[in-house]
């Protein structure tokens, strides 16, 4: 479904990305995994449009869609969630997504009739129930927790009916019962909508637990990819996660030597 | 909040007020009054049409008075000039107003915030000066004098005070029906989604350019129309109806009166005017009394007047709601 | 329009130099005005409608200043320091009130100030127009330069606003204290965490405004007339050279300035009623081609 090849991206001079080529088959669950700064985000970017790639293709069920706008990409099919809920603080989540809906309908700039749409309330409200959000429907977002926030945001973009669905780092900032909550509703969705996912997350437990397969990525470049078994031996893989952290390791110890300890 | 009510409502309401209005100077017969809510009638117009950009859309105008000029200015001049009737002067200075806010729109509504507002200010102040620098049209600094010929239409003869005073109330209440049904459209709510965050509504599919422009336009259209009431009332045309002034005053008058509620900015006009009738009259100190109200409003209250009541209003049916959930008598407020 | 006075003026070199000088002195003063707004804007992200009013308070302050001690040093530094310490209580005690506010609430605060310090003016001062009069040691015959006639206290004023343009520009990029500046700006909550008290920092940035824009009225003083009125048309003047030069960015208001006050002077000969005009358009031709002036950065 969604194919890259070549994907390389600098800026001024640091190389965010370098040569990536993965694909991502249809309806699959992959997890994206890498050490911070590995490009993770940027490779979002570059597959929804925020930011046009220096070298490489994107491509989505065979078509281009490297240079489009964003826009034009979620018009095609792919739509994002963001690390930092991205919403709108003043509406309330019912107003939301039944804005958002309107969009995708193409009703938004209609003058004749109230809002809300019947069509449209409808639609938002299915969204809402699949996210479990029905009961705060009239709150505004931004008295909405933190976690609760973050599920709205996947369901702006859930509403656009996408063929690819990004997560970037969908439990982010929440306490472990939260993650497996928010986890657990993803799979949920997932299973429903038949679309292919893909999310990045730094929790290894829910990493081997809900994906199908995982890429790696390392300074911008795909250190490995396969099943969660794979990926979990792979010693490559655990280098670069451990290294940095054997890295500290050997930092605590010499400035402790310093100090005379 | 969404709203449950609809068109045939505000339809209702207008009318209903509309009569009261028609009432008022039968049982107040006052000049002053009449006076009073024809100024009324085109100020607030002007900062309703305001707070459509800025509450509603997000984008804080300081060149917004350019239409209130190039309202009166038209209108007048077209009067003066040619033989149209009353409706079709008014029709086509609406119509130049939606040139004009096309033309400007286009040019400033890609800006941000800041740079909006000062181009837009620059845009006014252009309006200005060609308004003084073209005397043979314009009467430059003078102002246009002249009068305006009011020949009679549908039976209603502007040079009446009553006819006009009525003509104006429903010309307001007309503008306020059509642009409450803007904001409560999908059209109105695009624009809220705008105003909180453009660069997701963009994407999301929203036309961000293309909506701005519209609103740009909308809001210049109802602007234009107090400027129309304004000349009537002045029977000619000031370049202080295009000065800067006259942005800063709407600004001030949807801050005074709320920028969340839709009738802030009526409100704020009262305000605005009763203040500065009173003001004016019992003090020669007019800026400093002013001045500390703004503090006051501005540090104490910190919101317009209408949005504070209509709080407190909430506050008090949540109270009351949970004093009657709980099956007790509702405490006293805190 | 009259290009035929304007033309004629650009062909002879005493005229060039006259005007020139002319819009010098006008662009010289709109600078430190704007400097200060410009250096508000950057570091409080508050765009400060009270700054003609302190152009004017330095002004009157300058008047009165010199008619008690006939000094114009003691008067120019009397006047910034006036004005500063003006600044600094609004600042501390209003301002810092609506940090973070709607930028609409910012602007109210700001003009219920102006109308008072209008009216506070009146009563002190009085309405009619005041003037300070040239200090004796001015009172000097015009110099010749290339023909044209050159009054030496504008030389004075241009050599004193640069002088304190490079001092300003010295202190916010060489010293420590501007560095701090400039990270707060950048970054404010960063800063105080490293334990630097911002409410001194953003206060000092105001006392730092109404210092430059005390200057400006006190050197303006002598050849301005003095009215309640006049915090306004510098105010609109100088937020065009900030917007123009680009927010934030004190170079920006330096050359922004420069080309107004040319524009001006030279406008006024060849387009005498569209001058304003001039100046709008202008404005209108710099914002459509980079939207956010000539060396702004983009805004977050």
């Amino acid at each position: 479904m969604l194919a890259v090849e070549g994907l390389s991206k600098s800026f001024g001079g640091v190389a965010a990305m370098q040569n990536v080529t993965l694909d991502f088959a249809a309806g699959s669950l992959t997890a994206i995994i890498g050490p911070n700064g590995a490009g993770k985000t940027t490779f979002f970017n570059l597959i929804s449009g925020a930011m046009r790639p220096d070298r490489g293709s994107v491509k989505l069920a065979g078509e281009d869609i490297g240079g489009l706008s964003p826009t034009q990409i979620v018009r095609r099919g792919i739509a994002r969630a963001f690390q930092i809920a991205n919403i709108f603080p003043s509406l309330t989540v019912e107003a939301i997504l039944t804005a958002t809906v309107q969009a995708h309908l193409g009703y938004s700039e209609r003058i004749t009739r109230r809002f809300p749409l019947p069509e449209c309330r409808d639609r938002a409200f299915e969204v809402m129930t699949m996210l479990g959000l029905s009961d705060k429907a009239a709150l505004l977002s931004s008295s909405l927790s933190h976690g609760d926030q973050k599920l709205l945001d996947i369901g702006l973009a859930l509403v656009l009916e996408p063929r690819v669905l990004l997560l970037d780092e969908p439990t982010a900032g929440m306490g472990p019962e939260e993650r497996w909550q928010m986890i657990a509703k993803v799979q949920e969705l997932w299973e429903r909508q038949k679309m292919t996912l893909v999310f990045i997350e730094h929790d290894m437990d829910i990493v081997f637990k809900i994906a199908q397969s995982i890429r790696v990525l390392c300074y911008g470049r795909v250190l490995a990819e396969g099943s969660p078994s794979e990926i979990r031996g792979n010693p490559e893989v655990i280098a670069a996660y451990l290294g940095t952290s054997q890295e500290t390791r050997n930092q605590e110890s010499r400035s402790q030597e310093t100090r005379g300890l | 909040m969404m709203t449950r009510h609809s068109l045939a409502f505000d339809v209702l309401l207008g009318v209903a007020a509309l009569a009261v209005l028609a009432i008022v100077p039968l049982v107040f017969p006052s000049k002053a009054l009449v006076d009073f809510m024809i100024r009324f009638s085109a100020y607030a117009l002007f900062a309703t049409s305001l707070n459509f950009l800025v509450g509603y859309g997000g984008m804080v105008s300081f060149g917004h008075g350019m239409f209130f000029g190039l309202g009166a200015y038209s209108f007048a001049l077209l009067m003066q000039r040619t033989g149209m009737p009353i409706p079709a002067a008014f029709a086509l200075t609406l119509l130049l107003c939606a040139a004009l806010g096309l033309v400007v729109g286009a040019i400033c509504v890609r800006l941000k915030e800041i740079y909006f507002a000062f181009l837009t200010l620059a845009f006014q102040m252009l309006v200005h000066s060609l308004i003084i620098l073209w005397v043979p049209l314009t009467g430059g600094d003078q102002g246009l004098r002249g009068g305006i010929p009011r020949p009679p239409f549908l039976g209603i003869n502007l040079a009446n005070q009553t006819h006009l005073y009525f003509t104006s109330c429903t010309l307001l209440i007309i503008g306020l029906i059509l642009m409450h049904h803007l904001v409560q459209s999908p059209f109105g709510y695009t624009l809220r989604m705008i105003r909180d965050n453009a660069a997701r509504a963009n994407f999301l599919g929203v036309a961000v350019f293309r909506v701005r422009l519209i609103a740009f336009v909308m809001a210049g259209i109802f602007a234009g129309t107090g400027g129309v009431i304004m000349s009537l009332f002045v029977s000619g045309a000031y370049p202080e109806f295009a000065y800067w002034t006259i942005s800063g005053e709407g600004i001030f008058i949807i801050m005074l009166g709320g920028l969340n509620a839709f009738l802030g900015p009526a409100v704020g006009t009262v305000i605005l005017l009763v203040l500065n009738d009173v003001v004016t009259r019992h003090t020669e100190y007019y800026g400093l009394t002013l001045g500390i109200i703004i503090l006051l409003f501005a540090l104490g209250l910190r919101r317009g007047l209408l949005d504070v009541l209509i709080d407190l209003w909430h506050r008090h049916a949540a109270f009351a709601r949970a004093g009657k959930k709980a099956g007790s008598v509702p405490k006293a407020s805190l | 329009m009259d290009l035929a006075t304007l033309a004629t003026c650009l062909s002879s070199s005493a005229c060039i130099v006259t005007q020139s000088t002319g819009g010098l002195i006008i662009g010289m003063l709109l600078f430190l005005v704007a400097a200060g707004l410009t250096l508000i804007f950057g570091v409080l992200k508050v765009v400060n409608f009270t700054h003609g009013s302190f152009y004017m308070l330095g002004a009157y302050f300058a008047l009165t200043i010199y008619q008690l001690t006939g000094s114009y040093t003691l008067t120019i530094l009397g006047a910034g320091a006036a004005t500063a310490i003006v600044a600094l209580v609004f600042e501390r005690l209003f301002i810092s009130r609506v940090y973070g506010q709607n930028v609409l609430m910012q602007l109210l605060v700001c003009y219920g100030f102006v109308l008072i310090f209008d009216d506070l003016v009146k009563i002190i001062w009085g309405v009619e127009f005041k003037s300070m009069g040239m200090p004796p040691a001015f009172q000097v015959p015009p110099l010749f330069i290339a023909g044209g006639l050159v009054p030496p206290f504008y030389l004075f004023v241009v050599g004193v606003a640069l002088v304190i343009g490079l001092t300003l520009w010295l202190v916010i990029e060489r010293t420590r204290l501007g560095k701090t500046v400039r990270a707060a700006a950048y970054n404010p909550s960063m800063v105080a965490a490293l334990g630097i008290n911002t409410g001194y920092l953003y206060g000092l940035v105001f006392a730092l405004g109404g210092l430059l824009a005390g200057f400006a009225g006190a050197l303006a003083a002598p050849v301005r007339s003095l009215t309640p009125g006049m915090g306004f048309s510098i105010l609109i003047e100088s937020f065009i050279v900030t917007v123009i030069g680009g927010m934030g960015s004190i170079v920006g208001a330096f050359v922004a300035a420069l080309a107004i006050g040319l524009i001006r002077s030279f406008g006024s000969l060849g387009f005498p009623l569209f001058t304003d005009g001039l100046m709008y358009l202008f404005m209108a031709l710099v914002l459509i081609a980079r939207p956010t002036g000539l060396f702004g950065k983009e805004i977050a």
